[in-house]
């Protein structure tokens, strides 16, 4: 996995990570800890590039709710800690479709992914960038 | 020899594989050196998956489904390996080996056309 940033102004600031190749338990943690470093530089506004990420696994699913919690002023879990401190946490985020954090154009099989897991409703997904950065 | 299966039903297994290799891993070896034997075969038009390791024993198919549900502020970060492969195939069936490990199969049916 290759992750990329590009930081983009909108209405607000928007860090755009974008995500290349398979996102799985081999490197979901770098993808938390590239959201963390943005969240410290100020950046509390992500729009996550999914359109180059050719797989996400579950433990991608734990990287994408871990940045919604990050940017929701939450502490991700201490990935240190193992699993059990990841199966922890899981509160603390406002209801409703995320604020902070929008993903933008999945291949179809990551939508799948999304679906099947149950996380689509909860995240603003959009087809197209420019729309996406003024979504913010 | 080639399985040939459609693209549809080998993305579906390779997810499902993934979710249960991890979970082996992760959960099963604790991050402990281990063995995972993957076997790969086809029943008629079933493609099957069948994983072996000598962690300690758990049935995943036992495992309770995730409470999709909830609200995402109620919901417990991660575990949702063991509900994909639920999703992604068409059954798995758990079984303990005769060496007392435990064996994962997974089932996915593929298209009886354009199998390639």
């Amino acid at each position: 996995m290759n992750i990329s940033v590009n930081q983009t102004q909108g209405r607000v600031p928007v860090a755009v990570l974008s995500v290349q190749g398979d996102l799985d338990a081999s490197n979901y943690q770098e993808l938390i800890a590239k959201a963390r470093e943005l969240y410290n530089m100020g950046m509390h506004q992500i729009l996550l590039d999914l359109s180059g990420a050719s797989f996400v696994s579950s433990s991608g699913l734990v990287a994408i709710h871990s940045i919604a919690l990050l940017l929701h002023g939450e502490q991700p879990p201490d990935l240190e800690q193992g699993w059990s401190a990841i199966h922890a946490v899981g509160r603390g985020l406002v209801a409703g479709p995320q604020q902070h954090l929008k993903l933008l154009n999945p291949q179809p099989k990551v939508d799948r992914t999304l679906e099947k897991a149950g996380l689509k409703e909860f995240f603003e997904i959009h087809a197209d960038l420019a729309t996406a950065i003024a979504s913010f | 020899m080639a399985l040939k299966a459609d693209r549809d039903a080998i993305d579906d297994m390779i997810q499902a594989v993934d979710e249960s290799a991890t979970n082996i891993i992760v959960h099963g070896y604790r991050g402990r050196t281990g063995h995972i034997e993957i076997e790969v075969t086809r029943e008629g038009y079933v493609l099957v998956v069948r994983l072996r390791d000598q962690a300690p024993l758990f049935d995943p198919t036992r495992a309770p489904p995730p409470d999709l549900t909830l609200p995402l502020e109620r919901r417990r970060l991660g575990g949702l390996g063991i509900h994909l492969t639920r999703q992604f195939t068409d059954s798995m069936a758990y079984r303990t080996t005769s060496e007392g490990g435990n064996e994962l199969a997974l089932r996915k049916k593929v298209k009886r056309e354009g199998n390639k």
